[in-house]
């Protein structure tokens, strides 16, 4: 069964009552000693388990569609006396983006406090909820775009109301598939709410243990301070927040990082503010966005691009963009067998603790963060080269970072195998490397055979992580 | 055309220790194009070689390859001092045996100087008498010159050697003006085949192996100097670290100063180079350059992030770079270099992390930070990112990424000269972390540096 058929099953339950209801209705029910509603079939921790994994997804999807509008700014149609502004907005986009990659692995981190399963997963392409922003859409920057980024960070009609927050809504609501878009705000709010309630998740629930485990800014803030991330052409507003990413021991530090990560998302109003949030930050580029058609700064990126199956079975509807140009099919495939290993990369590291300096050895977390880090990298190099290559023979549109979801993102159950899921990755990316080496006048080989002996190196670095278990387990390496 | 002005470049020549009668052929760095995370490559160039009796250029060459050593013996770097002329206001040429005759000159109307100095131990007594001074005085003939340094303190008759210079002897063939700096063979000297005992404050009864019973290497005369077992109040911002001479890091019963020295003395000199050229009006055109020696280069195939050659460029050119050239590609030179300096790094103990149980083993600049100010002792950077072959992998794909033509993101978290300083844990990881400025404190990229980076992050 699909993700969303799993998930939407009980989301339709809570979702079909108030927040608080004063009466139990069908599907739902009322625990013990409290007025607040659970899905029929779960308890207060299941409940909050599901819906962190729901705030994971949005934070994921999220993420990368900021990223791919992000990567989509620039080009060479963007006039000279444009290019600043343009590649302030582009640095804007892609620290937002930074910054839900942060609340993801802060969701990830009370996920793990209360003993739910670590969650990456997402669904590719369409997908509509009442709790999900907007339809999943992977489009290069507009104003129809950017009106649904600026509406689904937006705090609630109290604080953004008024002629500019109906356009805005009208022309979200224009841009999103279905015709809906919501605020991420409310998912918080319901999720601060389930937390509240010691009858809900009761104190048992939070295991301080898991603490080494959990994501930190330590390992993962890169040494960033406040307004300085992604502010290298130094024209982002000031005090841009530092990354989220807050390990969790107790209910207070819950509540403390959800209420930061719903603040960092829609307060804070004006550029004035000490830490603009991401809806200010939009609004800015909203109000200096070109509202007419006499300069683009987008380059001319095809929406939702994939990759196919060569076989041709499958089929999309209108809604993708099929990369058929055989270069740009070789680069996005690389592309996709990237964003697999950064996902299980992230993933792997949460396998690992942190807690060294009461220990001597070194664990394989480091080596697996900055693999993280360095798939990041390489998702950047390739989204450029990805939007510079047409989708198709002989068309202006171009190709661009694809982002589709692995078959599976379950880590296999075996320490090693869990490394030799690293290593099958590392010997797909070698022949699609191959492939791409081969087509005559590549422009790229530099980068290719520079990624190629890293990731030799990495399956040396690898092989050595497997000795470590070797010694300890008679299990080997595949390869 | 009339000699105006006459100029020596390179206006600072480094010279490099080696106690090899061969000098070091030349060669120049490659990144190998088809292996770009590769060591770059050495690629030898045209190479003079000197005959020793007559002190011409016997034959320009390429070598087949480069040999950094004969034997034991490591090849010393001897830089060639070249004369340029100008003859006018936008020409500087070679300073060649036809434009001296042009004015009726020989290569005799040029006289050399060369006056250097090893005043360390001098830094630290304060004794001028403890100053290491040489001077050739003016020549202008081709044989070889020892470069022998004088000490008031020294034992009679002995001088320490630094080396030796030569004006090369012009020849139709090479008809270009020289001079050629030898560099010493990069020796340690001292001031007794004792070593010196800091729990008695006398000179020990033990033989000290430093010297093996060479009583050749022994100048210093203790009996006129204090620099055997001298004490360096501590804290002295004579040179910054203060513990930096051989002892000051054991024994001391008085607690306001560091350990006794153990009264060495190495070769190293530098100096200005001085060329006069006399015409036959009888004015005088005079230039000067600098000539240093160092210790080899271990690892030639790999250049540091930051070196004397980019703050000489601020220098010259300014911290801004001006519009032109290829951003993209200055960028990516600086992280390779940053990556070649990743290499030679033991991340692990730089970074203060915990090694089999052993808590701050090395003098790291972490334990400089605790030292100095009274910081909570703490690894640089998280422990379990420190990782030798996980750092040096990561700059590998930030250095790839960014020859894929992608623009450089990082500008901002590069450590900016005024933050050295910083000891927050957010100032100590910015980057460069974990090394040590000459002031004591983080080192940052040079302003320049750091502007080449942001420039082409636009």
């Amino acid at each position: 069964m699909a993700l969303r058929t799993r998930i939407r099953r009980h989301l339709g339950a809570l979702l079909g009552s108030p927040l608080v209801a004063e009466s139990a209705s069908f599907g739902t029910a009322k625990a013990p000693g409290t007025s607040r509603n659970v899905p029929g079939e779960l308890n207060g921790r299941q409940e909050a388990i599901l819906l962190l994994q729901v705030a994971a997804s949005i934070e994921h999807a999220l993420m990368v569609e900021y990223l791919f509008a992000g990567h989509s700014l620039g080009g060479s149609q963007v006039p000279d006396s444009h290019r600043m502004t343009v590649g302030r907005w582009r640095e804007t986009i892609l620290g937002i983006a930074k910054e839900e990659m942060g609340h993801l692995m802060t969701i990830q981190n009370v996920l793990r406090c209360i003993g739910g399963p670590i969650s990456l997963d997402r669904d590719d392409y369409p997908w509509d909820s009442e709790f999900y922003p907007f339809p999943f859409e992977l489009e290069p920057l507009t104003r129809q775009s950017l009106a649904k980024y600026v509406y689904t960070e937006s705090p609630g009609p109290d604080a953004f109301s008024g002629p500019e927050a109906d356009e805005i809504h009208a022309l979200a609501v224009k841009g999103s598939g279905n015709g809906t878009v919501h605020r991420v705000g409310a998912l918080y709010a319901r999720l601060e709410d389930l937390f509240s309630d010691p009858d809900l998740v009761p104190d048992g629930a939070f295991r301080e243990d898991t603490f080494p485990f959990q994501a930190n800014w330590d390992e993962w803030g890169r040494g960033y301070q406040s307004g300085a991330r992604g502010n290298s052409t130094g024209g982002m507003m000031p005090h841009t927040p530092d990354l989220l990413i807050l390990p969790v021991t107790a209910r207070t530090d819950v509540l403390s990082a959800l209420d930061k990560i719903a603040k960092q998302g829609e307060a804070a109003t004006s550029a004035s503010d000490s830490e603009p949030s991401h809806f200010a930050r939009f609004l800015r580029i909203f109000r200096e966005f070109p509202r007419d058609a006499g300069w683009t700064p987008s380059r001319n990126v095809a929406i939702n691009p994939v990759v196919a199956d060569q076989s041709g079975s499958e089929t999309y509807s209108s809604d993708y963009s099929v990369i058929s140009d055989a270069h740009a099919i070789g680069w996005a495939h690389l592309f996709n067998v990237r964003y697999r290993l950064l996902l299980v990369s992230l993933l792997h590291a949460f396998e690992y603790p942190s807690n060294l300096s009461e220990r001597s050895e070194l664990t394989p977390r480091g080596l697996l963060i900055h693999s993280t880090f360095g798939e990041m990298y390489n998702l950047r190099a390739l989204s450029d080269i990805l939007m510079d290559i047409p989708i198709a023979p002989g068309v202006p549109e171009t190709a661009g970072p694809p982002f589709q979801m692995p078959y599976t993102m379950k880590l296999p159950v075996d320490l090693i195998d869990r490394w030799n899921l690293h290593l099958d990755l590392l010997e797909s990316s070698r022949k699609l490397i191959h492939y791409l080496q081969g087509i005559p006048g590549q422009r790229h080989a530099v980068y290719l055979r520079g990624l190629s002996d890293i990731d030799a190196h990495l399956s040396g670095s690898i092989h050595n992580v497997a000795d470590g278990i070797q010694r300890q387990s008679p299990i080997t390496l595949s390869r | 055309m009339p000699i105006l002005e006459i100029r020596i470049l390179p206006p600072m020549a480094i010279a490099r220790f080696g106690s090899s009668e061969t000098p070091l052929e030349a060669y120049e760095l490659k990144v190998p194009e088809a292996d770009p995370l590769g060591f770059r490559e050495i690629h030898p160039s045209t190479t003079l070689e000197i005959d020793h009796e007559t002190g011409e250029v016997s034959k320009a060459y390429i070598p087949k390859r480069i040999k950094f050593r004969d034997g034991h013996k490591i090849r010393p770097v001897a830089p060639f001092l070249e004369l340029f002329a100008k003859t006018s206001e936008d020409v500087i040429e070679p300073l060649t045996l036809d434009l001296l005759a042009a004015d009726g000159l020989g290569p005799d109307s040029i006289r050399w100087k060369i006056d250097v100095a090893n005043i360390k131990a001098f830094r630290q007594t304060g004794d001028v008498n403890d100053q290491i001074i040489a001077g050739t005085g003016w020549f202008n003939d081709h044989a070889a010159k020892d470069i022998r340094g004088e000490c008031r303190n020294f034992r009679d008759g002995k001088t320490l050697p630094f080396g030796r210079v030569r004006y090369i002897k012009p020849t139709p063939a090479h008809p270009e003006i020289r001079l050629r700096f030898t560099p010493a063979e990069g020796k340690v000297y001292g001031s007794s085949l004792k070593g010196f005992d800091p729990t008695t404050g006398l000179p020990s009864q033990k033989d000290n192996p430093v010297f093996a019973g060479d009583e050749s290497r022994i100048l210093y005369d203790p009996a006129k100097g204090t620099w055997f077992g001298f004490q360096s109040a501590s804290p002295r911002t004579a040179t910054n670290p203060d513990d930096i001479y051989e002892g000051a890091e054991d024994y001391s019963s008085d607690p306001n100063k560091l350990g006794h020295s153990q009264g060495y003395f190495d070769d190293v000199c530098d100096g200005p180079v001085s060329a006069r050229l006399t015409l036959n009006s009888g004015k005088a055109l005079t230039a000067r350059a600098w000539i240093s020696s160092c210790m080899p280069a271990f690892a030639p195939d790999s250049e540091p992030f930051r070196t004397v050659a980019d703050e000489l460029e601020q220098l010259i050119l300014g911290p801004e770079v001006a519009h032109g050239g290829n951003a993209q590609a200055e960028a990516a030179e600086i992280v390779r270099r940053m990556l070649e300096t990743v290499r030679h790094m033991n991340t692990m103990v730089m970074n203060g992390n915990v090694i089999n149980g052993r808590v701050n083993i090395a003098h790291t600049l972490g334990t400089q930070d605790s030292n100095d100010f009274g910081r909570n002792y703490a690894p640089v950077m998280a422990s379990s990112l420190a990782d030798n072959l996980a750092v040096m992998l990561l700059h590998e794909r930030i250095y790839t990424a960014l020859r894929s033509g992608t623009a450089p993101w990082f500008s901002e978290v590069l450590r900016r000269p005024e933050e050295v300083g910083d000891l927050s844990d957010k100032g100590r990881r910015k980057m460069p972390p974990m090394l040590r400025g000459a002031d004591s404190r983080t080192l940052a990229l040079t302003r320049r540096q750091i502007h080449k980076i942001a420039r082409a992050a636009k």
